[in-house]
């Protein structure tokens, strides 16, 4: 059952720089939430908050599910064992061989992750997360490093499974397009210490194009108002 | 081919400095020429006393050297996990490391008298913190990414010891085979001179009371040849066995 996530009046600090400064936040089961901001904006810290990595310093994160799965910004595979045993690791009894195959790596099962490309890489940290069947799935800038036609056969995969599974979904990234696409919530934040500026919801079909007119308007929208946030901290 | 060559004209080196010395610099009692030495050691191994020396003197070796890696790993391994633990611990680790194999072996001599305890007890405690601080080292050196990966999918401990930890203490307990079977041997044979009741140390005694010095270095040599092929066999188990936490 997807995961609801119940922020209440987070903050965090390290030392004397404070990244988050008071959220109140809800993501409702089966949502799926981007979070956009500047660098240095706690949007990392946050995401490692939610997975039970880092405790904020005040407030409350409570989660109705603990099965979450952490995409990371880099596969963070072990070295010495094969995509098989990575994704054993996570959930031994899973199907491996299913998954692979859904994620277009059927016949790299035992292959070493040093023989596999950047982006087979990441195409395996992201079946890694999705063979435990998470109710809560964390990207953090998961797609960065990619080139354009592996990040978009992955979020197609992605999304596949989103429809297949419907878990909630928290990502962090810097593309604008990348979270129209995959998001139907996204938080715009402020610089350090970060505060929720914008909660913008996307009412765009489940089933998007790139080239969606609506998408489009969209991000000329979220442009505007991250463009007005800029101006309005260099005044 | 090139590196085996290179290495044979390396022994043959030092047998030639052998013999120049025996012969002109330090001739008689101390440095016996090479040929005295060879038709000792030929007289040696016809003698299956000395196979039963060698036999006794090895499996001390191998159990000193198992109780170290096993014991110096597991150890190791808890003392790297906490640090609450480790910091209580490391003054007892100091003061094994420090204390004179001598005044070990006067403890050992009052409690076991002579006999196969002692040599093994004292090149245990004298490997043992090696291990361990080596083993504490590789624990604090792994990647904490891949712990973090771990947490987030509540990946049982044993699970994480036996995927991540013993992958990433590989090398580590390389190095500590790497180092310990040479001193193994060393401290057996040193061991077996001052405490033992049997073994090759115990026979360079002998060679040593009866003033036969072509027989101690015999006796050395056949240590030497010993130590190294035990070496070569160890390391090349070690490699087919760390095989499976070979990254490609």
């Amino acid at each position: 059952m997807a995961a609801r996530v119940e922020i209440t009046d987070i903050c965090k600090a390290y030392g004397r720089l404070k990244v988050i400064d008071g959220w109140d936040l809800t993501i409702g089961q089966g949502e799926r939430m981007a979070v956009l901001g500047p660098s240095g904006a706690g949007k990392t810290t946050f995401l490692r908050m939610v997975a039970g990595l880092e405790q904020p310093d005040a407030g409350k994160i409570r989660l109705s599910s603990t099965k979450t799965a952490f995409v990371f910004q880099e596969p963070r595979l072990i070295p010495w064992r094969t995509v098989r045993d990575n994704l054993r690791f996570v959930n031994p009894s899973a199907d491996v061989s299913a998954i692979l195959q859904q994620l277009r790596l059927a016949g790299f099962e035992d292959y070493m992750p040093a023989q596999l490309s950047g982006g087979m890489q990441q195409r395996v940290n992201l079946a890694r997360a999705l063979i435990i069947n998470p109710d809560l799935l964390i990207l953090d800038e998961a797609f960065t490093s990619l080139d354009l036609p592996f990040k978009l056969t992955l979020i197609q995969d992605l999304l596949e499974h989103w429809h297949k599974q419907r878990f909630t979904m928290l990502m962090v990234t810097h593309d604008l397009k990348e979270a129209l696409y995959l998001a139907d919530r996204i938080l715009v934040l402020s610089a350090a210490p970060a505060r929720i500026l914008h909660d913008f919801a996307i009412r765009l079909d489940e089933h998007r194009s790139f080239s969606d007119p609506e998408l489009l308007r969209h991000e000329s929208e979220l442009l505007d108002l991250m463009t007005e946030e800029i101006n309005h901290r260099s005044q | 081919m090139k590196s085996s060559f290179r290495f044979l004209i390396g022994i043959g080196l030092f047998l030639l400095f052998w013999e120049i010395c025996a012969r002109w610099i330090m001739p008689g009692i101390i440095l016996p020429e090479l040929g005295i030495v060879g038709r000792e050691m030929l007289r040696l191994l016809s003698d299956t006393a000395v196979y039963q020396a060698a036999l006794q003197t090895l499996w001390k070796v191998l159990l000193a050297l198992g109780l170290v890696l096993v014991l110096g790993i597991v150890l190791g391994l808890l003392l790297g996990l906490s640090t609450a633990f480790y910091q209580m611990m490391r003054p007892i680790i100091m003061i094994i490391q420090a204390v004179p194999v001598v005044s070990w072996l006067s403890l050992v001599i009052f409690a076991w008298g002579i006999g196969w305890k002692g040599p093994i007890f004292i090149a245990f405690l004298s490997l043992l913190p090696m291990a361990l601080l080596t083993t504490v080292s590789g624990v604090s050196n792994l990647d904490r990414k891949l712990l973090e990966m771990a947490r987030v999918y509540q990946v049982p401990r044993g699970r994480v010891i036996r995927d991540i930890y013993l992958g990433s203490l590989i090398p580590f307990i390389v190095a500590i085979v790497d180092v310990s079977i040479g001193q193994t041997w060393k401290v057996i044979l040193v061991a077996e001179y001052l405490c033992g009741s049997s073994g090759l140390g115990v026979d360079i005694l002998s060679a040593r009371y009866y003033v036969n010095i072509p027989r101690v270095y015999a006796l050395t040599l056949l240590a030497v040849i010993l130590g190294l092929i035990t070496e070569r066999l160890i390391k090349l188990w070690l490699g087919r066995v760390s095989q499976r936490w070979q990254p490609a």
